[in-house]
């Protein structure tokens, strides 16, 4: 996602007299065409005004993670700007402007940072040189401070609006200097989301409410088995719904990923395409995977489980160990499908016209899906112009852009712009969902209780695969996997992979098969990875007589012992684990006595270049028959380290939100599949956490740091389920090793 | 086709539209007000929420043919501090729930103008919100209900 662009060759200056670029959607830029004074434009990133407004575009959609607010953030950090006085926009698709384009793999913060810094830095030195030029006083003798330049020998001060003219004449500085960090006054600090007197007062957001003249409304069937075929369509039925227009066939493309087949009703309003959609009668094929059930999904996994499997990598000799150890812990875990259900349904708008297609709407990632409609249109990618709006929600769902291409196939069959929506029951039945899998983990142990050998069969249904990606299929599936490293394969080191000091390792992986698609999900391998791992190593922990504090301590090592991580600039450090792990032990009181009646739970994760570990405190409900037990969770304690805060208030909404995401799907998330088609099509099946189960208090506690920042729209949804399966252990002496805990006897509240 | 005449946000509307449409598709699509937000159209979520006579009510599955004569607030037509609650506390994370929550919330004010921590979550239990902003709920709620109690103003209109 990263631009690749050097600082000289994006920035180059203008003097605009024209306006923003999201005239053609109508309700981002609220100045008439044309009717902007002159600015200062000095790269794509960022306008000034003559009346001292600053537009700062954010180049990835928000979906919720608060990019639109924190990447600004930087930029006007770096700027000293007034940040009262900021407008922030959604940035249209260009890659000229702003290369790859998308939110994913928690990498705005950790990928952008240099290009916002750069930009602000650009445009205070263009401002301060001008400055220093109209006082005809050194450089060195001005200083910028919110939205001014100010000369303090003559108390001179300058707003920066006045200097667009004059700042506009200079040449743009090729490599700014960046400001210290300990100078900084708006990054660190609480703000508000750029967005949130939108949504406070209902204002049109989000790529649902998009209208645009002449739109049409299209809902379309799919096979409810996936990767069936449309054999007949009868739309006489449809066709007399009131509001509808048209019935299309949708063929689908070879990848799934980008189209499937289906057949859309198109009409005059949602509910229209709703009940025309309903009244359509289509003979499906229903394709190879028509007989599919979890049962024969899990079925499978456990055959594979006793094969060999596929040797991703190896240290040592795991099978000697094994045989040689004290004792040898075995376990199975078991992950289920789950869905994404972004609140904001699945919708999308397109508009092609005059050989370029216009796609409005929530896409986590533009440059891609400019690709995806490109490949399904047939038309040059250049032709396909991409305007993300705010998302109500993404989760890993939105980094596919099928509904960009639906929308755009459905415009161009009809002839003009059309929204697609679906209803909640498309949305869970035909998601990408988080591939189901098991994981089989043996561990050697000696007599002092140190781990000798761990084995880690994967099998795990693999989206790579699915969406016909380059590589191995599990390269998608091994995130935050102990894989074990020794400084014999330090070379091999992945990011994701946390190195641990285990004398021999082995990681296999067996694939299975299934009809079932299969994307990302927030945090995508590592949670169920995570759990696994995690709830291991308590259990270790318990069964050698150790602290979990110490045993994870112990493993870690330091950073100092690892290879070097050669141009990584935020390499995987054990120490920065190791100073998270003991802040979350020490602030929730891990170790030492809980109130009376309650347990807890420790685990920690590191995801996407972030740490994070966290403590649970919480109350088992005693047994009664054959009810669910109710755990009631008191207290999450958590903490953070990725790098530089830019938002507090960020960080802390999304730590929060990632703890109460992971919860609710470690107790309710799964989707079933029976007869080839999910079976779970509305929030009644489908639980998510609600009000009254989420935690009484989360506590976000962050590691001070001046390092690079890194995401945080991750980071915290591992780490809740294990900490909370390790307290309920605690209190049980029971290791949960599937998820949904509902099924295993526990559910929350 | 029976023309169904209402009031939305204190406007008398005409609205021509087959009356099993539920009222949430006549205000986004007939009416224009898209800030009222379809999630699931089974009235699970609550992210539809609008006030119908001053009760919180979902607007998804309640068809326009029962609204003959009543009238609707939307968030559009919301003025309530738990507005600026929420813009305090920076509730929102992808904000698509929230107008929802809002129009819960101050409809749960109305009634219980101080509520207990217990009350909020009992009041806010219908709603979702797949973010889990439920932290900053919890306690835009009790902001609000300081901000009405000083400002009097904890009826929703």
């Amino acid at each position: 996602m990263s631009a690749g662009l050097s600082r000289r060759t994006f920035l180059h200056a203008s003097v605009t007299a024209t306006g923003g670029l999201l005239l053609s959607f109508g309700w981002d830029d609220p100045s008439p065409l044309g009717a902007q004074p002159a600015t200062l434009q000095p790269n794509g990133f960022v306008r000034l005004a003559a009346d001292g407004t600053v537009t700062i575009w954010s180049k990835n959609p928000d979906m919720g993670q608060g990019v639109k607010t924190a990447l600004p953030m930087i930029l006007a950090e770096e700027m000293d700007a007034d940040w009262s006085r900021v407008q922030v926009r959604d940035a249209e698709l260009d890659r000229a402007k702003f290369g790859g384009q998308g939110s994913g793999g928690s990498g705005s913060m950790r990928e952008e940072w240099d290009l916002y810094r750069n930009a602000g830095a650009a445009m205070r030195e263009l401002l301060a040189g001008a400055a220093a030029e109209t006082w005809q006083v050194p450089r060195d003798a001005v200083r910028t401070e919110r939205g001014r330049v100010l000369h303090p020998p003559s108390a001179g001060v300058l707003d920066y609006g006045a200097l667009v003219m004059p700042a506009s004449r200079r040449p743009i500085p090729p490599a700014p200097i960046w400001k210290s960090p300990s100078s900084f006054t708006l990054l660190g600090t609480r703000v508000p989301g750029v967005d949130t007197g939108a949504i406070v007062h209902g204002r049109p957001l989000y790529g649902i409410d998009v209208r645009l003249p002449g739109m049409r409304f299209a809902a379309i069937a799919k096979c409810p088995v996936f990767n069936g075929r449309v054999v007949m369509v009868d739309d006489a039925a449809a066709l007399q719904v009131p509001g509808v227009r048209q019935v299309v066939r949708i063929p689908g493309h070879e990848n799934p990923t980008f189209l499937q087949p289906g057949v859309a009703v198109v009409a005059d309003s949602t509910w229209a395409a709703f009940k025309g959609r309903d009244a359509l009668r289509v003979q499906w094929e229903e394709g190879a995977f028509g007989s599919e059930t979890s049962a024969t999904i899990a079925a499978q996994c456990a055959t594979l489980a006793a094969t060999p499997g596929t040797t991703v990598r190896a240290v040592g000799d795991v099978e000697a160990a094994l045989a040689s150890a004290a004792r040898v812990i075995d376990a199975h875990y078991e992950s289920p499908f789950l869905a994404h259900a972004t609140l904001e349904p699945h919708n999308c708008t397109a508009d092609v016209r005059d050989g370029h297609c216009y796609i409005t709407g929530p896409l986590q990632m533009q440059t891609s899906g400019a690709r995806v409609v490109a490949a399904v249109t047939g038309l040059p990618v250049e032709r396909v112009h991409v305007q993300a709006t705010r998302l109500g929600g993404g989760f890993g769902r939105r980094l596919l852009s099928d509904c960009a291409a639906e929308a755009a196939v459905l415009s161009m069959a009809v002839g003009g712009p059309v929204q697609v929506v679906g209803t909640r029951e498309d949305d869970l039945r035909h998601d990408y969902y988080r591939p189901a899998g098991t994981r089989r983990l043996r561990v050697g142990l000696d007599a002092a209780g140190h781990i000798t050998a761990w084995d880690c069969h994967l099998v795990n249904i693999s989206r790579n695969a699915y969406r016909r990606g380059d590589g191995p299929p599990w390269s998608t599936e091994t995130y935050g996997l102990v894989a074990g490293v020794s400084a014999a394969i330090g070379p091999d080191l992945e990011l994701d992979l946390v190195p641990w000091q285990i004398p021999h390792v082995r990681l296999r992986y067996s694939e299975p098969r299934t009809g079932v698609a299969t994307g990302a999900w927030r945090a995508p391998a590592h949670v169920a990875n995570g759990f696994a791992v995690e709830t291991l190593l308590d259990e270790i922990a318990q069964v050698t007589g150790r602290s979990p504090v110490d045993l994870r301590l112990d493993l870690y090592g330091t950073t100092s012992a690892l290879p070097a991580a050669g141009e990584d600039p935020t390499p995987y450090s054990p120490d920065r684990m190791a100073a998270v792990l003991r802040l979350a032990a020490e602030r929730g009181g891990f170790g030492q006595r809980p109130p009376e009646g309650r347990v807890r739970g420790l685990a920690a994760h590191y995801t996407f270049g972030s740490y994070c570990a966290q403590v649970v405190e919480l109350t088992l409900e005693a047994a009664a028959g054959t009810a669910p037990r109710r755990v009631a969770v008191h207290r999450v304690t958590c903490a953070l380290d990725c790098g530089l805060v830019v938002n507090r208030s960020g960080l802390e909404a999304q730590a929060q939100g990632g703890i109460i995401d992971g919860l609710g799907h470690a107790f309710f998330g799964s989707i079933t599949i029976d007869r080839g088609r999910a079976v779970e099509g509305n929030f009644d099946r489908y639980r998510l956490i609600r009000h009254r189960e989420a935690p009484r208090a989360i506590d976000v506690h962050v590691v001070p740091s001046t390092l690079r920042p890194t995401g945080f729209g991750e980071i915290a949804v591992p780490v809740i389920a294990p900490a909370v399966a390790n307290a309920i252990a605690a209190a049980t002496g029971r290791r949960l090793r599937r998820t949904p805990f509902v099924r295993e006897g526990f559910t929350l509240g | 086709m029976p023309e169904t005449v209402l009031q939305v946000n204190g406007r008398q509307q005409t609205v021509d539209v087959d009356p099993d449409t539920p009222l949430l598709w006549v205000l986004r699509d007939t009416l224009g007000l898209v800030g009222t937000k379809f999630g699931c159209g089974g009235g699970f979520c609550g992210a539809c929420t609008v006030h119908v006579d001053g009760v919180a009510t979902r607007a998804c599955t309640l068809p326009l043919g029962r609204m003959n004569g009543r009238a609707v607030v939307t968030i559009e037509g919301l003025a309530h501090p738990v507005q600026q609650a929420w813009a305090d506390l920076d509730v929102a994370q992808c904000g698509y729930c929230q107008a929802g929550q809002l129009m819960t919330a101050a409809a749960l004010l109305a009634r219980t103008p101080s509520p207990t921590d217990e009350e909020i979550a009992a009041g806010m239990h219908g709603n979702l919100c797949r973010c889990g902003t439920y932290m900053r709920i919890r306690e835009a709620v009790r902001r609000a209900a300081t901000l009405a109690a000083s400002q009097g103003a904890g009826v929703p209109r």
